[in-house]
């Protein structure tokens, strides 16, 4: 994997929640301008280790993360790095549409306001192009002042990714983005997630090994903490490397 | 409750009935406490009434001299009114920002450590008793402004806005932090996601997502303010006046509260005098009605908000709406300022205001953490510098005072010299009795409302009473245990009225407590109870109370410190200032710590050693009570886990 090009690149990655050594030896690199999935049974590490991809999982108390992620060669956990500047260009949406309690608007403009950015021109135009590449924008360009809540949870889900683009991010990870939502509002993330890729890199985390295989370019599985395989999505459905991973897309454990 | 029964077996037939009972006793007991606001209103409206046959209600209200025991007696309450809401105004731009930024702090940057030593000793804080906050403010505080501004005396407005602003602290705290704790952690998460840093989460979408709790805390800490008043007499010098000019901050000045536990123990009863001081009370007690239901309304508001994102759609408005009501607000605060302030202050305010604005653009998000962050820290640190600067001052000179004699031996020489036993032992006297009158029917009111209620008019009667009854100034009940026990059940100034006094002031508190420790025994538990065929009543019995009994005694230790720490009830129902026996009987008056350390304090001039004696005692008493039920509660939390 790392001969292509990589925008991320995560190397002897080990984390421990406490006693609990949650991801061992991790190396693995997300090729830019690609969607990449990582699957494997709950409790494999696959959330965490994308929680470590935008240094989420600082919020955690008692967690001790060794070993480098480099985001464009720079190694994220470094100590003079901005924690707040990395998470801008390395956006997440997350299991459970989260808005804010705001309206629409404020919701998408909330990214690029606490940014600096104040000219009300710019942010109209902003949570606009936002929303048009959420695929949102129809549903909702009547009453962007009507609150995020009163939006389906697909829509929530979907102005979560706009919010997220408003950002301009270079990455969007996912953390599980569709397990919330009925099969149509997934069809129309899915269908998002094949847009989103010809400018965003997208690292996403599923359960649904259908949707890696429909939605991805390359997948990873994860088990008890180790990336077990990782190669082309095709490769990895059809004709498993590791014994393990067959078993698991198999429906044989899990 | 639809209940199958066998007619015609006597053993089901008795249960029902049996059962029936006991729904009655507990509807009984959450009945009293309605009946008991109900008797207040009666009591103190017969009292005041009389009054607007001499003075109309118009004079009265707006009438700007006091002063009834004049040759020309007039009996105007404004002043008393500007008095009252001056004080707490100040009091509130103290504690608003302190009380706010300490709750930030604790509820985001405060680390576990940190937090496990300060929210106890905020708690403390709301421990000490009014009467030795007073003591303090008389003592150090007023000494400190007078000095520090160069006046004749320190006694003033600002002495009471500190005092009352620093008493009003805990309440704003914990409930504030409470409703920042609530935010859901998907909103800190998805801020800090975007690349937002934890001030601008903080500032842009928790304090927002909390602000009706935080207006909740803020209306209830007012509440106490108003409705305190022994701290009040102590500081602020009592002179019937309006300030002039009204920002005049060092002018002495006098609240509702103050002259009812100025003059209530010298009136005449029946005299107009009598009558305006009633009539004083039904003002207090409309204000602080007004102010409580506000906070349980806008409380109620979020229980119903925020549980779900479902529920939320509901309880939002359109932002349009927002933006407008927060322009309105703007514009009338600055009125406000305007309208108080003199002009070159207001001006130096506004420049200072826009000052901030552009310092704020000028600097970089994270220069703006920084600050944020020094200022919310700094607040947390001078509410636990003040907590320990006061209990420092009296521990230390306390501890001189503490003798063999001082805590076995009864007072001479108006409490100079001797001891303060029969002081103590009133205290436990006083505190026993009401605790064996109010926990019965605060357990049995709790059980109904948590067991066998759910809603309906009654209940939502019950609910009401029990809350206006919490919100009711301590002067009040004073003033109620003086008119009913006293005068029309003839108890005369005994123990049993005071007891009972301040049975009815904790009433509240117990069943509060009880019931929320009810609430936390799961609904699966009773269902598998009753599923065994067990009766509603053997369930509670023996499934619902026993793990309920560390919350219920939390509660009661809480009232305990409280009922031992409060003057304005005993002050016209059991107290006297000295005595040399205990009380014989429950007819006898009694004295108490807090009525001793206010009068040593106040009119014994050369009892320096022991006002602080017994303020540590009392002191050490109260706190010893309120850091078990703290420290009790902890460990119940701990332990169960369901």
């Amino acid at each position: 994997m790392k001969e292509h090009d990589a925008i991320i690149t995560v190397n002897h990655l080990n984390l421990h929640y406490g006693e609990h050594h949650a991801l061992k030896e991790i190396e693995v690199g997300f090729a830019r301008h690609k969607v990449t999935a990582l699957i494997g049974p709950s409790g494999c590490g696959k959330s965490t280790l994308l929680r470590c991809l935008n240094r989420m999982n600082d919020l955690v108390e008692n967690v001790r993360i060794e070993g480098e992620v480099r985001f464009e060669g720079t190694d994220i956990y470094a100590p003079e790095v901005d924690v707040v500047e990395i998470r801008k260009q390395i956006g997440m949406v997350f299991q459970r549409p989260n808005p804010f309690p705001k309206s629409i608007y404020e919701n998408v403009a909330y990214g690029p306001r606490v940014h600096g950015v104040r000219d009300r021109s710019t942010l109209d135009a902003v949570v606009e192009k936002s929303l048009r590449d959420a695929a949102l924008w129809d549903e909702v360009k009547d009453r962007l002042d009507a609150p995020a809540f009163s939006l389906s949870g697909g829509q929530q889900q979907r102005l979560c990714i706009a919010r997220t683009l408003a950002v301009e991010p270079e990455v969007v990870l996912m953390d599980e983005p569709c397990s919330a939502l009925d099969p149509i509002a997934t069809a129309k993330i899915e269908a998002l997630i094949e847009e989103l890729k010809t400018r965003y890199t997208v690292i996403i985390v599923t359960h649904n090994m259908q949707q890696a295989a429909r939605a991805s370019d390359y997948t990873g599985f994860m088990y008890l903490g180790e990336l077990v395989e990782f190669g082309d999505t095709p490769q990895v459905f059809e004709a498993p490397r590791e014994e393990l991973t067959e078993r698991y897309i198999t429906g044989r454990f899990g | 409750m639809p209940e199958i029964t066998h007619p015609g077996t006597g053993s089901t037939r008795l249960r029902a009935l049996k059962e029936q009972g006991v729904r009655s006793v507990w509807f009984l007991a959450a009945s009293f406490a309605t009946l008991t606001v109900f008797f207040i209103l009666l009591f103190l409206l017969q009292d005041a009434l009389p009054l607007f046959a001499t003075v109309s209600p118009l004079e009265f209200l707006t009438g700007d001299t006091w002063n009834p025991t004049g040759a020309v007696p007039s009996y105007g309450i404004w002043p008393l009114i500007v008095g009252t809401l001056l004080v707490t105004l100040g009091a509130m731009v103290i504690a608003v920002p302190l009380g706010i930024g300490s709750a930030v702090c604790l509820a985001e940057l405060a680390p576990p450590r940190v937090k496990a030593v300060a929210k106890p000793a905020i708690e403390l804080l709301a421990g000490i008793p009014s009467v030795v906050y007073g003591f303090f403010g008389l003592i150090i505080l007023t000494d400190w402004l007078r000095v520090a501004f160069d006046v004749p005396s320190g006694e003033s407005w600002l002495a009471g806005s500190i005092l009352l602003g620093v008493m009003a602290l805990p309440t704003i705290i914990s409930v504030s932090e409470d409703a920042l704790n609530s935010v859901p952690a998907s909103y800190r998460e998805g801020s800090l996601a975007l690349g937002a840093t934890r001030w601008q989460t903080i500032s842009r979408v928790l304090v927002p997502s909390a602000l009706s709790g935080i207006t909740a805390a803020v209306i209830l800490g007012m509440g106490r303010a108003i409705g305190e008043t022994m701290a009040v007499i102590m500081v602020t010098g009592n002179a019937a006046i309006i300030p002039d000019p009204i920002t005049n901050l060092l002018s002495p000045i006098r609240t509702l509260t103050g002259t009812l536990g100025i003059e209530m123990g010298e009136v005449a009863v029946g005299s107009t005098h009598y009558h305006a001081l009633f009539g004083v009370a039904v003002v207090l007690l409309l204000i602080t009605l007004t102010v409580n239901l506000a906070a349980l309304w806008i409380m109620k508001r979020i229980r119903a908000g925020y549980g779900t994102e479902e529920q939320g759609r509901h309880r939002l408005r359109v932002p349009g709406l927002q933006r407008k009501a927060r322009l309105i607000v703007g514009i009338v605060l600055a009125l406000l300022v305007l309208l108080i302030l003199p002009l070159p202050a207001a001006a130096a305010l506004l420049v200072l205001g826009a000052g901030a604005v552009l310092v704020h653009r000028r600097l970089s998000r994270a220069n703006v953490q920084h600050l944020a962050f020094a200022l919310l820290w700094a607040s947390l640190g001078v509410v636990l510098a003040v907590l320990a600067v006061i209990l420092g001052y009296i521990v230390v000179n306390g501890l001189p005072a503490i003798t063999w004699e001082f805590l076995t031996q009864p007072p001479r020489d108006l409490g100079r010299a001797g001891g303060i036993f029969p002081a103590i032992v009133g205290t436990l006297y006083l505190v026993g009795g009401a605790i064996l009158f109010a926990l019965p029917i605060g357990i049995g009111a709790a059980v109904y409302l948590s067991e066998y209620t759910r809603g309906g008019r009654v209940t939502t009667a019950i609910r009401a009473g029990i809350d206006l009854l919490n919100g009711t100034p301590s002067i009040v009940f004073g003033l109620f245990g003086f008119t009913f026990l006293v005068i029309f059940l003839n108890f005369g100034v005994s123990l049993i009225a005071g007891m009972i006094t301040l049975g009815l002031m904790i009433l509240p508190t117990i069943i509060r407590t009880t019931e929320e420790a009810l609430k936390s025994v799961p609904a699966s538990v009773r269902e598998g109870s009753l599923a065994l065929g067990a009766t509603r009543w053997q369930t509670i019995r023996r499934v619902v109370l026993p793990p309920a009994v560390p919350g219920i005694l939390t509660g009661t230790i809480l009232s305990i410190g409280r009922a031992a720490g409060e003057t304005a009830p005993i002050l016209f129902t059991a107290a006297v200032f000295s005595t040399r026996f205990l009380p014989n009987s429950l007819d006898d008056p009694v004295m108490a710590l807090p009525y001793h350390l206010f009068i040593l304090a106040t009119t014994v001039p050369g009892a320096e050693t022991q006002q602080y004696g017994t303020a540590l005692v009392l002191l050490v008493l109260v706190v010893g009570i309120y850091a078990v039920a703290i420290a009790l509660r902890h460990h119940s939390q701990k332990k169960i886990h369901w």
